[in-house]
């Protein structure tokens, strides 16, 4: 094997014909917007497919949460105002992602996480993971992700820039993610559906420090 | 005077409501990737940066390859390096029998099917299951893929319920949890009801498979990141349930750093959907808590490609699709009027790099518009590209037998001017010919058309006889 | 200013009409232009079917016909682009000074002489044919596929014509189908492009389709009969030099 990455790596250096020098990408002026909050808004409850909730200063997440979804059965969250102590004001069925089955996370109704970045231009939001199974963002049905309003920008460089110079990413846990709305697929007939393998269903809880 | 694929693209246009529905389809995802581009004032120089930043990296590849293996390894990352598809699917098979692997769930990979993994892997007992929903159809109704990023836009839902409803099992039970959740399908194939069908379907598969495998829209060398996008988030289940993953890359997927992933973040999901990102853009540095995670590099003529002069920029591409969508001739024959599994501009000049005798039917899929080349977001010359296989077809072997009598004729006509203009004076003939044989077989033009009027004078005479006396 | 006229083979054979109507309006201007006899082909429907060695004697006697000129210009953007885009890489360095100096009526009214006006006139609705090599290897109108400024030289030009209604098809700038051998070899679907582009002609309520391309015109216009199309198709040479 290590036989085969040697010929590739020799067969790419003989092969190159010419070599070409690597773009001044300060030189790109990417699209920003009078009011990157307002777009990100927009964006997120249009395209995106989500649904957006303000939380007031003071105000309990679990709140949020029964707004978003008052229907909801059970809850799946690592996020200190949510944490187990806090269970008994949900009154449903609550498992911590640091500490569960992914089997039990998969038969969660409501994940709630946090995200950490939110993108202006096309409502992602980075939920780098901070839990043990990352199955709370994908398997369950619905999700809750919490964000910090002063933590949006204007558009994907910006949100790469944060994350390179950031150390709080990829330590203790190799994984994170931008999610931009609920899942969804064209697949069948291009007949746009909500809910293909992973959350149905998103909202989005934007919060002032 | 036919290649395979004017064989089959004569056949397909025999259903024109058929032909329309796909035209109107795929023209309408290139609609939404012009608003894409019409929203950024700086699109054109995006695409340009995108170019380079391929171009800078594939003629830098090794080094690149080199830091990308050596972060990923850092990070706990199992880094194999396949030299061709028999390779690949050795190391594959290797790594999940280790593991004891009975099922693999896996989302969409243009490489493995490149390598034909999943023959391979079903051949020694692996049960696979595709997750992204398209794939998941086509592969239950053992149909190819006719687009390489919407796969099953030709299908229709009736078939696909009638496949459901033969090949999932439980298909009554889920339909019942369906009106539980406040479901009602407007009509039992409703697009609707048949995803969830599929949800709740590979559901069970993601909690039963013991491996998820991706492909990697991107690798990104300096960190060692694997990115995958998706809308679905099939990939994120694949890998958050199965604690073994296994990346399937092809070398050319890498890129250096996490500004160049700014640029092409935004580009592939505008070009490729018309959106403005996919749903899912997934950064996997290192395997899960208890997990494992192993990315195989794959060569597989990526390499030689690099020294090719006329096609190396074919490792450009990031398989999003976009020529396709604006492809005249793909929009009106289909993904399986092509003899490459890859159709469309791009498809035409991978299956000559893959093998140009045993592809080279779809090299006269192209009426050299141009349009590819003006939405690719890595500015590939497609077009270009195309236009100089042709002229490696004769010495192929591969030169349609008329065509290259027409230019030797023409060629010869037209490089004595006598003869020309002997011709010329002689081309009115034409317009006495009885119909029959104007409209036979042996005229080709009468295929589609009503055959021109010759005129009388020819321009040359005009001028000869008339104009030139004038001035 | 020593123009001299290209016109393709194909112009030469069917629609002689268009080389004149290029000479008198030229002409018109001031210009002088002259018709080098020995001229035949610029050598495209053989590069396009996959025989470029073939069309390199042509190139070379193109060069040798046309180089003493200030300007070459042809009534066909394809021919043109062919020439100035495929002669280069044809030809030696040397044997090629006609290439970069040949150009498509539209561009070299629109460009160099920088018309505007004419005594032209065409009381009739009509719709602009932007065929794909004039398009995209000239630049006679913004691609659409591109984020660049629209413009149109075609429009521009025929917008000078008196009592003119001008408009645009649907997908303005999708191929009609000709290619070339694409027509011959991939006939099914030629056609269907064809039709397709003639139907969206027909819906915009135009008399006739114009643009700079006899080929493609010639390929529509053979549809349309056949399949009993009405609209009507007319080489924009023609309208320009309506009324002279």
């Amino acid at each position: 094997m290590s036989n085969t990455r040697e010929n590739v790596l020799s067969a790419l250096r003989r092969n190159v014909r010419e070599q070409y020098d690597m773009p001044d990408l300060d030189k790109l002026q990417p699209i920003t917007f009078a009011d990157p909050v307002a777009e990100f808004i927009t964006k997120t409850t249009t395209t995106a497919g989500a649904k957006l909730l303000e939380m007031q200063p003071g105000e309990d997440i679990i709140n949020k949460v029964r707004e978003a979804y008052p229907d909801a059965t059970s809850v799946a969250s690592n996020l200190p105002g949510l944490i187990a102590a806090n269970a008994p004001a949900l009154s449903m069925h609550f498992v911590n992602p640091d500490t569960a089955t992914v089997e039990e996370l998969e038969r969660i109704d409501v994940g709630v996480i946090e995200g950490k970045i939110g993108v202006a231009e096309n409502a992602c939001i980075w939920v780098p993971q901070q839990m043990k199974e990352k199955a709370v963002c994908f398997a369950s049905q619905r999700l809750v992700i919490v964000l910090r309003r002063s933590d949006i920008v204007h558009n994907m460089h910006e949100a790469y820039d944060r994350i390179a110079a950031s150390a709080d990413y990829f330590q203790q846990y190799k994984f994170g993610t931008f999610i931009s709305g609920p899942s969804k697929t064209a697949d069948i007939e291009s007949a746009l559906v909500y809910g293909a393998q992973a959350a149905r269903a998103v909202t989005v809880v934007l919060f002032d420090s | 005077m036919s290649t395979l694929h004017a064989k089959a693209a004569e056949a397909y246009q025999l259903k024109p409501e058929v032909v329309e529905r796909h035209d109107k389809t795929f023209f309408g995802v290139r609609e939404k990737r012009d608003r894409m581009a019409h929203a950024l004032p700086e699109w054109e120089d995006l695409r340009e940066a995108a170019n380079q930043i391929k171009k800078h990296t594939v003629t830098h590849l090794a080094d690149y390859l080199e830091q990308f293996e050596q972060a990923a390894t850092s990070n706990g990352v199992h880094v194999h390096w396949a030299k061709d598809a028999d390779d690949y699917n050795r190391i594959v098979l290797d790594i999940l029998q280790q593991h004891g692997v009975k099922k693999v769930v896996k989302s969409k990979s243009m490489l493995t099917e490149e390598c034909h993994l999943n023959q391979n892997l079903e051949q020694h007992g692996i049960d696979v299951v595709e997750t992204d929903l398209g794939e998941r159809i086509l592969q239950m109704m053992k149909l190819a893929p006719s687009h390489i990023v919407m796969p099953a836009l030709h299908v229709h839902r009736e078939e696909i319920g009638d496949t459901f409803r033969r090949l999932i099992p439980d298909f009554d039970e889920i339909a019942k949890t369906y009106v539980a959740v406040g479901g009602s399908p407007a009509d039992k194939n409703d697009p609707t009801f048949l995803t969830y069908v599929a949800r709740m379907h590979l559901r069970q598969q993601f909690m039963e498979a013991d491996c998820g495998m991706t492909g990697a829209n991107f690798g990104i060398a300096e960190t060692g990141d694997v990115v995958v996008c998706t809308n679905e988030g099939n990939a994120d289940m694949s890998t958050s349930i199965p604690k073994l993953h296994i990346v399937s890359m092809g070398i050319e997927k890498i890129i250096p750093n996490y500004r160049a992933m700014g640029v092409f973040q935004r580009l592939l999901a505008r070009c490729g959907t018309g959106q403005e990102t996919t749903v899912y853009t997934s950064h996997f540095r290192g395997p899960r808590p208890g997990g494992e995670m192993h990315v195989v590099l794959v060569d597989n003529g990526r390499s030689s490609i690099l020294g090719n002069e006329e096609h190396w920029q074919t490792l450009k591409c990031m398989r999003c699709g976009a020529c396709m969508n604006t492809c005249p001739v793909y929009r009106r024959s289909a993904g399986y009027s092509y003899t490459y599994f890859i159709p469309g501009p791009i498809g035409i000049n991978l299956g000559m790099l893959r093998n140009p005798v045993q592809y080279s039917d779809n090299v006269s899929a192209c009426s050299l518009c141009c349009s590819c080349d003006n939405v690719c977001p890595v500015k590939v010359d497609l077009s270009t590209q195309v236009y100089r296989w042709r002229q490696q077809l004769d010495s192929l072997g591969k030169a349609d037998k008329m065509k290259k009598a027409m230019s030797q004729g023409m060629g010869f006509l037209f490089g004595m001017p006598a003869a020309y203009k002997a011709a010329l004076w002689m081309s009115p003939i034409v317009n006495w010919l009885p119909g029959m044989l104007l409209n036979s077989v042996l005229n080709p033009w009468a295929y589609g058309h009503r055959m021109m009027h010759f005129p009388k004078r020819s321009f040359h005479e005009i001028w000869s006889k008339e104009l030139k006396h004038q001035r | 200013m020593k123009i001299g006229l290209f016109i393709p083979c194909y112009v030469d054979a069917l629609y002689p009409e268009v080389g004149v109507s290029t000479y008198k309006l030229l002409t018109s201007l001031g210009l002088d232009v002259y018709y080098p006899e020995e001229q035949t082909c610029c050598g495209q429907p053989m590069g396009n079917a996959g025989f470029e060695q073939k069309a390199i004697p042509l190139a070379k006697k193109f060069d040798q016909q046309f180089r003493n000129f200030d300007y070459v210009v042809a009534p066909s953007a394809s021919c043109a682009a062919y020439v100035r885009c495929f002669h280069p890489g044809m030809l030696k360095k040397e044997q090629c000074e006609a290439a970069g100096k040949t150009m498509d009526l539209v561009e070299f009214l629109h460009d160099v002489l920088k018309v505007t006006s004419l005594p032209a006139r065409f009381p009739h609705k009509v719709s602009v044919h932007n065929s794909c090599h004039g398009v995209r290897e000239l630049g006679l109108s913004s691609p659409s596929e591109r984020n660049v400024p629209k413009y149109n030289k075609v429009i521009d030009l025929l917008k000078l014509v008196d009592g003119i209604e001008v408009v645009e098809p649907e997908r303005p700038d999708e191929c009609c189908g000709f290619g070339g051998m694409f027509a011959i070899e991939e006939q099914a679907v030629s056609r269907r492009m064809g039709i397709d582009k003639v139907k969206r002609h027909i819906a915009t309520g135009a008399e006739y389709v114009t643009g700079p391309d006899s080929s493609c015109l010639m390929h529509m216009q053979g549809i349309a009969e056949k399949e009993h199309l009405p609209i009507r198709f007319i080489h924009i040479a023609q309208i320009l030099t309506s009324n002279l």
